[in-house]
């Protein structure tokens, strides 16, 4: 147990410890780790996902250096038979191939590829597990057998990792796993992966960056060390898995108890000398961040009191997680490691060393301030700080040593090794490309938080705004139809525990979005057909996507809401707007019964009609007003309507002054069908007519409604006779799906008296004063109940659903008629003097949107 | 369509061009075969030459002809103080400007080291420069998409 074993890794031989496709799998990762620097900086600008950045570090970066790395401690520490160099190629070369399939594939969103890649990532971890396996039985220097313990656990975490990680990608994973399998998959690959190499790594190599030997006992603690840890990730993942709080924290506080274990020898070692260089210094703080972001993940999850917390939890700590643990580490291990590789004897390792370790307290600095600035949630800039401080802190690394192996690699010489009086021709070359990276790293930063800042910037303009909701793994509408050259606003709002954000092929996106946040994403003029989906890593592939159609059959109505109202919002009608010239109100005169029998000809039509001042839209109709024509008679009355249908979809009719067996009369007749209704009127009352056609909300909704008046015998004549027909007004394209959720969410634009908000506000009732003024009232609904009311005056007569409840005479006097939906009946009143009159639906949500009209009443003529 | 602001924005790029070229064909094609053919007197004399020729041309043609254009297609594009804070193509924009003047602070400081006789400095300087230019080409690609 004398020998100290810092020869083990740096042999004072003149030949290099392993041939020239060491070097070449060492300047892979280092490719690697320059790669994702320039993702991180640059994806948003580029448009790739934030995911593409982080698989370059952790899939081709890290999990290279691992596999060489481990299978190069095992084959000198434990003395084993080295694998043939041509399958150690074959096996690497194989394992990049896949990493790029992978990271294509997700970018492409060709599950097939992701799967593949995935596939193959988990074929290479399942033959690196099998070769530790085995290269255990063969070892003849067992002291060390707990590394390849520590990476045989490590690669079956690999396994499991890639499993789940190719279940998120290819979308294979339903919504509810999905946010599970994502937590199981971060903490297999993070702490089972990253974690039991590392710190099965860092008993021999943390001595070695000391420059010390390797303590007695270290091995005994190593072997007491790893059940913790594996029993730790394994409940961790199983808590997530089976979404159990304190299974996952049981799990935590295990896997934290087994890097305590694991930390005694190396604190031991610190007794012994205080770290010096910049390797121990950085695998120091690496050990910290990973200590604290398994505290954090623990306490924050026990404070959130629920499960569904996790997604949020686990992304605040995946940074710390990243960057402060796995960049730090693979960063101190390459500084001391390095060297040994490319150099040959001891004058070369100290000019690699020396050369590798350049401003490394700036860079340690800088990487460890950055982590907290990206994990915390800051305001704006200060993330963006962070991850331009990380960036050049391991940008720097990546130069430094790229430039010390790639000559190596190719030429098989070290260049930076010089005398060191003779200043280099090419001196000053890192410190000028490390300073030219930092500014453009900088610039670029400051330029790309424009983009996912945008959304918050009010929207100025006429815009056609829909609200996009994200839920289990879904957005809706999933469709959207918009006329060409429609200024398009999505209103994103995020109802999932798993972050989601939105992205168009045009580029734009919206932030990252939590639970319950919204974000406006202005697409701005949209021409031709596009598509927009959650950039999630897998919530693609999933079936978060939505299509943004321009048809030109939309064209009528979004102009008008463009030129309108803007109906997502629910900002409220411009009900003072001027209508739309040529606009004429729907006539609220009741004209009196002609004859007993009413035969009419009912076209159903698609018609735009004017719902608001100066908003025209796209109503279904009867008889090409909605509501419908007014059907005025007396009881026994007969009626013998015939419906054509002149629409492109099916629609029917529902007569409630009628009664009759519905199967043949209120069928569905298709485009281009006629129908005949006929019915009696046996009873008095003001009746609803509507279309029989399902979902009745969404046709009545869109305009498929009218009344059918039958006067009570001995009704006197009066002076003026109105019919009123109140409704709810629900804007967007008539079978849009926001539209239809609107109605069935019960969220109107508005209220309206027959088919326009406010328009008797535009072209007031008239009446005379002291004259009878007989007001005729039906709710259509949908779904809202109405309560009619004149202001200044009071009902003499109230007349509901069949019975008078007031009549003349009667001492009391009424003030409101309220009518459920589908409800009628009428009021009677005299104004007492000249004036202006309102009327309301007095629920005031409703007048104040649009049920509002008003009288004018004058001097009757003398 | 060919008018007035096509041969501004022609200009504007054909600067560019010329100045991120021209470093570019320094560092890389240049100064390498210069320093393994020539000795370090000749070298000395061959790089101050260039450098100063490089110099004289950037502040008489290059950063007048840019400045011009520049302000005339951002006022033709309807930049304003206020826009250049703006997410988006006010942002950009104002994050090109700045990496433009430091990559002219860099530029600077080389001719400043190259004529205080200090290479080291001289060539980090330049390599900054030349960087940073290349991330002003990036930021302005990404301007001219939208
Ligand atoms: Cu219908």
């Amino acid at each position: 147990m004398d020998e100290t074993p810092r020869t083990d890794l740096a042999p004072p031989t003149a030949a290099r410890p392993r041939g020239p496709l060491f070097v070449w799998a060492n300047a892979v990762v280092l490719g690697w780790l320059a790669v994702a620097v320039v993702l991180s900086a640059a994806h948003q600008v580029l448009g790739l996902p934030g995911w593409v950045a982080l698989h370059a570090l952790l899939l081709g970066a890290v999990t290279n250096a691992i596999l060489i790395w481990s299978e190069h401690f095992v084959v000198t520490l434990c003395r084993a038979p080295a694998p043939l160099a041509r399958r150690v190629a074959a096996g690497l070369t194989a394992l990049n191939l896949f990493v790029v399939t992978v990271l294509a594939g997700v970018t492409t969103n060709v599950s097939v590829m992701t799967g593949a890649g995935a596939a193959g990532i988990c074929v290479i971890a399942a033959v690196h597990t099998v070769f530790l396996v085995r290269t255990y039985r063969k070892a003849l220097q067992r002291r060390f057998g707990h590394l390849i313990c520590f990476y045989a656990s490590a690669s079956v975490a690999l396994l499991a990792g890639a499993v789940t990680g190719a279940a998120l990608g290819t979308g294979a994973a339903t919504p509810i796993w999905y946010s599970r399998l994502w937590g199981a998959h971060v903490h297999l690959t993070l702490l089972g992966w990253v974690g039991f190499a590392v710190l099965g790594t860092l008993f021999t190599l943390w001595p070695t960056t000391l420059g010390i030997r390797i303590a007695d006992g270290t091995a005994s603690l190593a072997r007491r060390a790893l059940p913790v840890l594996a029993v730790g990730l394994v409940l961790t993942v199983g808590g997530i898995l089976a979404a159990s709080r304190w299974l996952t924290l049981a799990g935590l506080v295990c896997y934290a108890a087994g890097v305590g274990v694991a930390m005694i020898p190396l604190v031991r070692a610190l007794g012994t000398r205080r770290p010096r260089g910049p390797a121990a210094w950085m695998l120091a703080a690496a050990i910290g961040w990973l200590g604290v972001a398994v505290l954090i993940e623990g306490v924050r999850l026990l404070l959130a009191g629920s499960i569904d917390a996790l997604p949020d939890v686990v992304g605040a700590v995946v940074p710390v997680f990243v960057l402060g643990f796995t960049v730090q580490v693979l960063v101190g291990a390459l500084t001391q490691l390095l060297p040994v590789v490319l150099g040959r004897g001891p004058a070369e390792h100290k000019s690699l060393s020396a050369s590798l370790a350049r401003g490394w307290q700036v860079r340690i600095l800088l990487t460890n301030l950055a982590v907290p600035l990206v994990a915390g949630d800051w305001p704006r800039p200060l993330p963006q700080i962070g991850w331009a401080f990380g960036a050049l802190g391991v940008g720097t690394f990546a130069v430094l040593a790229l430039r010390a192996a790639i000559p190596v690699a190719l030429r098989g010489a070290a260049t930076t090794v010089q005398a060191p009086d003779r200043p280099s021709p090419s001196s000053g070359t890192t410190t000028g490309i490390a300073a030219g990276l930092a500014v453009v790293v900088l610039a670029v930063a400051l330029a790309a938080t424009g983009t996912a800042e945008a959304p918050s910037t009010p929207v100025s303009g006429a815009a056609h705004t829909v609200e996009v909701t994200m839920s289990a793994m879904r957005l809706r509408p999933s469709t959207v139809d918009i006329p060409p050259g429609t200024r398009l606003v999505l209103r994103v709002t995020n109802q999932d525990s798993m972050p989601h954000d939105l992205r168009a092929d045009s580029g734009q996106r919206t932030p990252r979005l939590r639970q319950g946040e919204t974000a406006l994403l202005d697409l701005g003029e949209i021409q031709g057909d596009h598509q927009a989906w959650c950039d999630v890593a897998g919530h693609r592939a999933a079936g978060m996507t939505m299509t943004i159609r321009t048809s030109p059959a939309a064209a009528d109505t979004g102009r008008d809401h463009r030129a309108g109202h803007d109906p997502g919002t629910g900002a409220g009608l411009d009900l003072g707007a001027t209508p739309s010239p040529g606009w004429t109100p729907h006539d609220a005169r009741l004209a009196p019964p002609a004859g007993t029998l009413h035969r009419v000809e009912l076209h159903v039509t698609e018609q735009d009609v004017e719902v608001a001042p100066g908003v025209r839209e796209r109503r279904w109709t009867f008889g090409r007003t909605a509501p419908g024509p007014a059907l005025h008679g007396r009881v026994g009355d007969r009626f013998e309507i015939t419906l054509v249908n002149d629409a492109t979809m099916g629609h029917g009719i529902d007569f409630h002054a009628g009664a009759l067996a519905p199967d043949q009369p209120m069928r569905t007749i298709g485009p281009g069908e006629r129908l005949v209704y006929r019915f009696t009127a046996h009873r008095a009352g003001a009746w609803l007519y509507h279309c029989s056609t399902m979902p009745m909300s969404q046709h009545i909704a869109n305009g498929m409604y009218g009344a059918v008046v039958i006067d009570p015998p001995g009704l006197p004549a009066v002076d003026h006779e109105y019919l009123l027909v109140s409704s709810q007004l629900y804007l967007g394209g008539p079978d849009s799906d926001q539209h239809v959720a609107k109605i069935h969410t019960g969220r109107p634009d508005g209220w309206v008296f027959n088919g326009m908000a406010a328009q008797y506000d535009h072209a007031p009732l008239t009446a005379r004063s002291g004259r009878r003024v007989r007001i005729w009232l039906v709710n259509a609904g949908p779904g809202d109940a109405t309560a009619f009311h004149v202001v200044g005056a009071q009902f003499d007569t109230l007349y509901k659903e069949g019975t008078w409840l007031l009549r003349p005479g009667d001492p009391g006097g009424a003030q409101v008629l309220d009518l459920a939906p589908a409800q009628g009946g009428f009021v009677e009143l005299s104004f007492p003097e000249p004036g202006h009159y309102p009327f309301v639906d007095h629920d005031m949500r409703h007048a104040e949107n649009g049920a509002h009209g008003r009288f004018t009443v004058t001097e009757p003529p003398q | 369509m060919i008018d007035i602001w096509t041969i501004v924005r022609f200009l504007h790029v054909l600067g560019a061009i010329i100045w991120v070229g021209g470093q570019l064909t320094i560092t890389v094609v240049v100064l390498p075969p210069v320093r393994r053919l020539l000795g370090l007197a000749e070298r000395t004399e061959v790089l101050r030459t260039v450098g100063k020729r490089f110099a004289l041309i950037t502040a008489a043609l290059f950063l007048p002809t840019q400045i011009t254009t520049g302000v005339l297609l951002a006022w033709r594009n309807g930049v304003t103080w206020a826009a250049l804070a703006e997410p988006g193509y006010g942002r950009v924009l104002a994050a090109k400007l700045i990496l433009f003047t430091l990559v002219m602070a860099a530029a600077t400081v080389h001719g400043i080291a190259q004529a205080k006789h200090r290479p080291a400095a001289a060539r980090a300087a330049s390599i900054t420069a030349l960087v940073g230019s290349l991330g002003v080409i990036l930021l302005a690609t990404g301007l001219v998409e939208r």
